[in-house]
């Protein structure tokens, strides 16, 4: 048992040797995720779109018309940059792309007030982006639902204001967005990028580093200590020393780097550790089952990292898991990712506690057995079949240890013998000599 | 000048044998693409999801509050699903996911509502969901409106206003919106009109940069070279063809899809869309070629091929607005081929400008198209040089 765990601990010690040593692995294993957040995060760090430009068309040059127009400029959702005398010239300026949107007042506008009806303002959006369409909706929403309550005062003088708005308005609501106070992406992204980094650095380092295994082996250039013979023991080996990898690279990603930006940090310390343990372990075995389908240092690259667009959406962090089709989300179901990134997401942007997300911690949980059992079985597969060898090369560089043992003895015998020869040799001439002085 | 198509064509032929002699090739050019084809058009085939799961929290418990709950659910992208009986309650929904949304109805609503103390209905979203959280404010924001001038507007029509007269009254300044090219918000349009290309183009640059290097890798590299009487530029074109063309194939593949079968606006017809297509796969090729051939290590000269590819979906500005990003990200983003290619489809597909509008985008492709020229003969020393080291 001692030696098993002795065994255990040096395959850990030659596996992180091994992940510092190869600068390829060390890409995925500490450059990405240390600096690929931070570019995330510098990317949205502008977390909403703010002053979209847009232009008017004032076809009614009234007074009522220039005071909407001059309210939706002063919103900071809209910034008029230009007054445009009809819809050629403003479409000209969207063909551009100076702007994204028009405010048309049409001509009967004022008319239409005056005399006591519906007037409408017509706003046309660029749909390159759903943000224009947003800062536009709400900035003219804004300014309209702030125009007509100033129009049904001046409709209803005699009454006073309270009176008026009850008449107006009897129920009056507001709109909080919970958890993300800015409602920005930052807020929103971020939080499930950091935790497919996680997943997605793993897989492709841990790939990275059986392909190479792989392509020495099939070379002849893996040399293995003894202590590689037990598969259980090289599995929780691997597996250890991943884990330590990324138990720092978590402490980084999910509590220093949200600190870093101020993103939303609701996070209880000790549901979020709980959290992390069936999350890495997931994701270690589930990266050592697939290395085993990894046949040299690159299939990773070219086969897991596309994995990682279909992987944010399978999460439901963007459009709604109830929305999605069976299949997909049964899919999304095999992947520690999906329940991390909507486990991390509440804990961190919700102030969830463990009970809260105590459908993910036991997904996480049953995900870890599920890979652990695929990978162990894997291991006791590959480890005995023999076009992956892996006894073979350890009781083969045994031999050659002992065939250069053998050979040094015999150089250091030959030699002796020789250096003995000559010293006999020295001491017969010697005698010799001392006899012949004696007899002359 | 037969002599040379000869040597291109020898080149190419021999590249797809080694195409053909691994699985790799084939799950990353055509499985993976395919996969994410599929994978996003039947992910948002709804468009805008319907029936969101919300809640609701009735302090009140009154006849008016139970009429305001009544009308709720007449919407068709939310659905209550539950009632909780306390604030705290619905909270804790929300954070184990049940809900992205609640309406709270006050202690007190219909008394103040009958003394005239104009009570107050509060919408709660989730926004660590941000469209769900959207589209939920936006249903409930029009109940909760609704509600309140239903209230209003019997009381006017009791006074005897017209219909038309009461509207007049109650919202005499209307908002009119009009969603330039995509009037159903469909997300579907949104999204993969760009995914389907960005990882189309993420397998291009990666391919182009994997299957260079690891002509070092197998030690392939200098009868690759000579095989093309050391003409690297040969050598390179003959390597591609074969590779362009499977692109394109699955280029057209997507175009299909999108264009064809799901009928996604296409306002200047497919062929600015095939070329700007068909230029995105040579103009990522080129991007590919410049970095392996001045990176002779195939390790980080894929490793800066899949970043490009991979930052370059965020980059491109579908989801986030370029203009929203920092200055420095704002001019990087051109060196990105899908910013190019984004632009040409919200001119071309999606508003249906003019061509001569997106000129200068189909420049840069070309742009992109021509930097290997700057250093592949780089290419050559890397092949005489350098041995492949593990």
């Amino acid at each position: 048992m001692m030696k098993s765990i002795r065994n255990l601990l040096s395959v850990c010690g030659q596996e992180l040797r091994k992940n510092i040593s190869d600068t390829g692995v060390m890409v995925f294993f500490l450059i990405v995720p240390l600096l690929y957040p931070l570019l995330y995060a510098y990317l949205y760090s502008g977390e909403v779109v703010r002053e979209v430009p847009v232009v008017a068309v004032d076809q009614d040059r009234s007074a009522i018309s220039r005071e909407f127009l001059r309210k939706a400029d002063a919103t900071p959702d809209l910034h008029i940059i230009q007054y445009c005398s009809d819809m050629e010239e403003a479409r000209e300026l969207m063909r551009r792309h100076k702007s994204y949107g028009v405010i048309l007042v049409p001509d009967d506008f004022s008319s239409l007030l005056v005399a006591g009806h519906q007037a409408t303002v017509a706003t046309y959006c660029d749909m390159s982006g759903l943000l224009y369409y947003k800062a536009l909706l709400s900035g003219a929403t804004m300014v309209s639902l702030d125009m007509n309550r100033d129009i049904q005062i001046e409709r209803l003088a005699g009454l006073t204001r309270e009176q008026l708005k009850v008449q107006t308005m009897p129920v009056e609501n507001e709109y909080i967005t919970m958890f993300n106070p800015a409602n920005g992406f930052q807020g929103f992204l971020i939080p499930a990028v950091l935790i497919l980094i996680i997943q997605q650095t793993m897989v492709l380092g841990v790939c990275m580093m059986s392909g190479t295994e792989y392509e020495l082996r099939k070379k002849g250039k893996l040399f293995l200590g003894r202590e590689y013979k037990d598969p259980l023991v090289v599995l929780f080996g691997k597996s250890l020393a991943y884990i330590l990898v990324y138990a720092l690279m978590s402490v980084y990603l999910l509590m220093l780097v949200p600190h870093l930006f101020h993103m939303p940090q609701l996070a209880n310390r000790a549901t979020l550790t709980a959290f992390m343990v069936p999350f890495l372990l997931a994701c270690v075995f589930f990266s050592i089952f697939l290395s085993f389908f990894v046949r040299d240092r690159e299939s990773g690259f070219l086969l897991f990292v596309f994995v990682s667009v279909p992987m944010i959406f399978m999460s439901g962090i963007s459009w709604p898991a109830s929305n999605m089709p069976g299949a997909w989300r049964f899919l999304a179901q095999l992947f520690p990712s999906t329940h991390g990134i909507n486990g991390f997401c509440r804990i961190i942007g919700n102030g969830a506690l463990l009970g809260d997300v105590r459908k993910e911690y036991m997904l996480l949980w049953v995900l870890a057995g599920i890979y652990f059992l695929c990978s162990l079985s894997a291991f006791l597969l590959f480890y005995r079949s023999s076009h992956i060898p892996g006894i073979e090369f350890i009781r083969e560089r045994r031999n050659r240890r002992r065939e250069i043992m053998s050979q040094r003895l015999d150089v250091v015998g030959d030699k002796i013998k020789t250096v003995r020869a000559e010293i006999r040799e020295d001491v017969r001439e010697r005698r010799d000599r001392n006899r012949n002085q004696s007899n002359g | 000048m037969s002599g040379r198509k000869h040597t291109v064509l020898k080149i190419a032929y021999r590249e797809l044998g080694r195409m053909t002699s691994r699985p790799l090739y084939v799950l990353s050019m055509v499985i993976a693409p395919l996969f994410c084809y599929i994978f996003f058009t039947t992910l948002m085939k709804e468009g805008l999801p319907q029936d969101l799961p919300a809640g609701v929290v009735d302090a009140d418990n009154s006849s008016v509050s139970r009429n305001i709950l009544r009308n709720l659910d007449a919407y068709q992208q939310t659905e209550f699903i539950r009632q909780y009986s306390n604030f705290g309650e619905a909270r804790q929904a929300m954070q184990r996911g049940e809900i992205y949304g609640f309406f709270y109805i006050p202690e007190g609503l219909e008394h103040d509502a009958s003394n005239q103390n104009q009570p107050l209905i509060s919408i709660y979203t989730n926004g660590s969901y941000l469209i769900p959280s959207s589209l939920l404010y936006r249903d409930m924001k029009t109940m909760a409106t609704m509600a309140s001038a239903g209230v209003g507007r019997e009381v006017l029509l009791a006074r005897g206003a017209g219909m038309d007269q009461a509207m007049g009254f109650l919202q005499p300044i209307q908002i009119d919106m009009h969603a330039l090219g995509n009037p159903m918000l469909n997300y579907s349009v949104y999204l993969s009109n760009t995914l389907l290309p960005a990882v189309l183009a993420l397998m291009v640059l990666m391919i182009t940069c994997f299957s260079i290097h690891t002509e070092l890798k197998d030690g392939t590299m200098r009868e690759w070279m000579e095989l093309a009487d050391g003409n690297v530029l040969k050598a390179v074109s003959g390597k591609l063809l074969p590779q362009t063309l499977l692109f394109v194939l699955m280029a057209v593949i997507y175009l299909i899809l999108l264009y064809g079968y799901l009928e996604f606006p296409l306002e200047n017809g497919i062929w600015p869309m095939l070329l700007a297509a068909v230029m995105l796969i040579l103009a990522s090729q080129g991007f590919a070629v410049f970095i392996a051939a001045a990176i002779p290590s195939l390790r980080w000269s894929l490793s800066l091929c899949t970043l490009w590819g991979v930052l370059s979906i965020p980059i491109c500005g579908f989801s986030f607005p370029v203009m929203g990003m920092p200055a420095p990200l704002r001019a990087m983003s051109w060196l990105f081929p899908l910013r190019h290619y984004f632009l040409i489809y919200v001119d071309q597909a999606l508003n249906g400008i003019p061509l001569i509008y997106s000129a200068w985008y189909y420049v840069a492709f070309l742009g992109f198209m021509l930097m290997p020229l700057l250093d592949i003969w780089l290419l050559k020393k890397t092949a005489y040089k350098y041995t492949y080291l593990l």
